[in-house]
């Protein structure tokens, strides 16, 4: 029994931080319709500037969580106001072409700054032992995080100025636009806070995980078939896309093997595209 | 009147061709594919530094003996960016475009596999500094590799840890699925019933598995006593890491080739130690050797100095791979392909990095191989007796 248990537990976990690395992907996606090939890079980037902060001047990665999330907001703030805006309103071809061309950028610029080297934040907080069932705090931060980033962004669109202003873009631009609200500055800030979200995640993951530049594609590719299985472009989709993938590939590893685990948890996203596109959560006739 | 003066300008221009490529023949060009960026970039750098090291003290001594004279090397490198086609790309080119002599492979089984099959096709010998039996046993003529088999780490390690834990019975094996981590795994399934021990569990991991607690979670129910995994750095930090968040423990934890290298340790400060590990060379032996290095302390002392910490088995393998070539040219006379193949099978030496002697396959025969252990944040070998630094300690007690 105790090992179900400890099998939930992992996945619900790694499905918190699925759904950590996925969410603000899929607010691009959802009010944008831009697939942001940055997303993985701007989670390593968020490490990266974690690490150094801890490695160099001993700054806490909790504490540096709210810098690095303000630093990301900005950069991507300025690369969508500067860059992607040009190219927003025309075929996702493009978009995604501009997004994949700024991530060969800054993926470059941090294998020559930073190094491959993989490089982690050494500061094993330990774990919650309940009987034979062990609750990492890290990994329990993290679900709480990923949780907490949610419900924020939940609440933002919903009730907040900028969220309706957000909202009633992703729904029709150019009526949004005619109500005058500045379309450009309204994608400007999506963007921001979905790279702050990817910035707070890699943040975060520095302390669980080795933060290496080779793993931004990988990431980036959680983060889509996690979005696929939520719902495109909703947000509580990615959590429960991502909490959905986690149990998955937890039961899977456990049961068939660890070397299945990716498998099924693709399986499962090929078999939604096919009898439910909309993913579990996500709304019909959505583009 | 007008011809003249056109011919006057070119002039300069054939002396400049000419020049040029007078000076290509007079130079032994040797070709590297090297990963400088992207997920092999710690190694492709590691490459390049001895590479490097071992060109600057060739050419100080005024080159490689090739029949009377005496050429200077260079070395024609470019980054394939740890991408695997951009390798057999630029393998392509350093042959058919650069015209290099020889070459070395990149890191890396699964690279070196592409790029030996690249050399094979053009008849050209190739010394790789990396690679394991699956890259060997295709049958290559011209490819030799400068690590001894996996195996031989494997017999190694059981014969080691069994004389001096004799409790040990059960063992575990989490490996990754790819090219080297997995043969790693398989050879220890396959080696360790003979040696007593019972195989309790066993699995690979794919390439990309962001999360070990699954298989973890099942190989606790398990209840090894000795815990063994294979995979790249960043893969073995991940486990090691979750093992701990588990609560999960075993007298012996061998992490293949984790603690060879520095990054490993950072990676995880505390919960390094005691990990063991098997690697092909250490900067604590004592090898000494007719080469640029003339000893492995020198070579040491070499690497320390231009880049600031110790050296692992990817530096003196790398500068072992040029040693060979070197040797091989020398014994040769010419940089023709086939008197230096021919060479590099019957070659014998002793270098910095130990003996060196090619099997048929082209893997090097050399069976003393170091067992190392995490102990006080350091690297600690515990065999081969003569070079022992230390007694295995088990985690836990």
């Amino acid at each position: 029994m105790e090992t179900y248990i400890q099998i939930i537990a992992n996945g619900l976990m790694l499905g918190a931080l699925y759904a950590c690395i996925a969410v603000g992907f899929s607010l691009v996606w959802g009010v944008l319709n831009v697939i942001n090939m940055l997303h993985g890079s701007f989670i390593v980037l968020g490490g990266y500037l974690a690490f150094f902060a801890w490695a160099q001047l001993g700054v806490s990665p909790f504490v540096m969580l709210f810098v690095v999330a303000a630093a990301l907001f900005l950069l991507g703030f300025l690369i969508q106001y500067g860059a992607i805006n040009r190219v927003v309103s025309k075929p996702v071809l493009l978009t995604l072409t501009l997004t994949f061309g700024l991530d060969l950028i800054l993926y470059n610029f941090m294998n020559v700054v930073f190094e491959a080297t993989p490089r982690r934040i050494t500061l094993d907080l330990g774990s919650l032992g309940i009987g034979e069932v062990m609750l990492p705090y890290d990994r329990l931060l993290a679900m709480l995080l990923a949780l907490a980033m949610t419900g924020i962004l939940y609440w933002v669109l919903r009730s907040s100025r900028i969220g309706r202003a957000i909202v009633a873009v992703r729904m029709d631009r150019d009526a949004a636009a005619l109500m005058g609200i500045r379309v450009n500055k309204v994608y400007a800030i999506t963007f921001g806070i979905s790279a702050m979200m990817a910035g707070a995640c890699g943040a975060l993951m520095a302390v669980v995980y080795p933060i290496t530049t080779n793993t931004t594609g990988l990431l980036l590719g959680k983060a889509f078939t996690i979005c696929v299985i939520g719902g495109l472009g909703s947000v509580p989709g990615a959590l429960v896309g991502g909490l959905a993938l986690g149990l998955i590939e937890s039961f899977a590893g456990t049961w068939l093997g660890a070397q299945y685990a990716i498998l099924i948890g693709s399986l499962l996203m090929l078999t939604l595209l096919m009898v439910r596109p909309t993913g579990l959560i996500g709304k019909r006739g959505y583009e | 009147m007008n011809l003249n003066k056109h011919l006057a300008r070119l002039l300069p221009l054939v002396w400049l061709a000419c020049a040029g490529g007078a000076g290509a023949a007079d130079e032994v060009r040797i070709g590297a594919p090297l990963a400088l960026t992207g997920s092999l970039a710690d190694a492709g750098k590691k490459q390049q530094a001895a590479f490097a090291l071992w060109q600057e003290r060739v050419n100080a001594q005024g080159g490689i003996q090739v029949g009377a004279r005496k050429l200077p090397v260079k070395l024609v490198s470019y980054d394939y960016q740890s991408d695997e086609r951009r390798a057999q790309q630029l393998a392509e080119k350093l042959i058919t475009q650069d015209k290099v002599d020889l070459m070395t492979a990149p890191f890396g089984s699964g690279h070196a596999k592409v790029v030996a099959g690249v050399a094979e096709r053009y008849g050209m010998p190739i010394v790789a500094v990396s690679s394991s039996e699956p890259v060997h046993n295709q049958g290559y003529r011209n490819l030799f590799g400068t690590l001894a088999p996996s195996v031989g780490l494997v017999d190694a390690m059981i014969g080691h840890f069994k004389q001096n834990l004799p409790a040990l019975k059960r063992v575990a094996v989490l490996g990754r699925d790819d090219v080297f981590p997995r043969i790693m795994a398989t050879t220890l399934e396959k080696q360790a019933p003979a040696a007593g021990l019972e195989v309790v569990y066993s699995a690979l991991y794919p390439v990309g598995s962001m999360d070990h607690s699954a298989a973890l979670t099942s190989l606790k129910a398990a209840r090894p006593d000795w815990i063994y995994v294979t995979g790249y750095t960043q893969d073995l930090i991940l486990v090691r890491k979750q093992m701990a968040d588990l609560g999960i423990s075993a007298p012996v934890v061998t992490m293949i080739t984790g603690p060879a290298y520095r990054e490993f340790v950072d990676g995880l400060g505390p919960l390094a130690e005691g990990v063991t590990s098997a690697t092909w060379w250490h900067w604590s032996q004592n090898n000494t050797g007719d080469d640029v290095f003339g000893s492995t302390a020198a070579f040491t002392e070499a690497i320390r100095a231009r880049t600031g910490g110790d050296p692992d088995y990817v530096h003196a393998s790398s500068a072992a791979a040029l040693i060979v070539l070197q040797k091989a040219i020398e014994a040769a006379g010419s940089t023709d392909r086939d008197a230096v193949r021919a060479q590099l099978a019957k070659m014998d030496v002793q270098t910095f990095y130990g003996r060196i002697k090619f099997r048929a396959d082209g893997m090097n025969d050399n069976r003393e191989l170091p067992i190392i252990q995490v102990q006080s944040g350091k690297p600690v070998v515990l065999y081969p007796a003569a070079m022992a630094q230390g007694r295995l300690q088990a985690i836990g007690q």
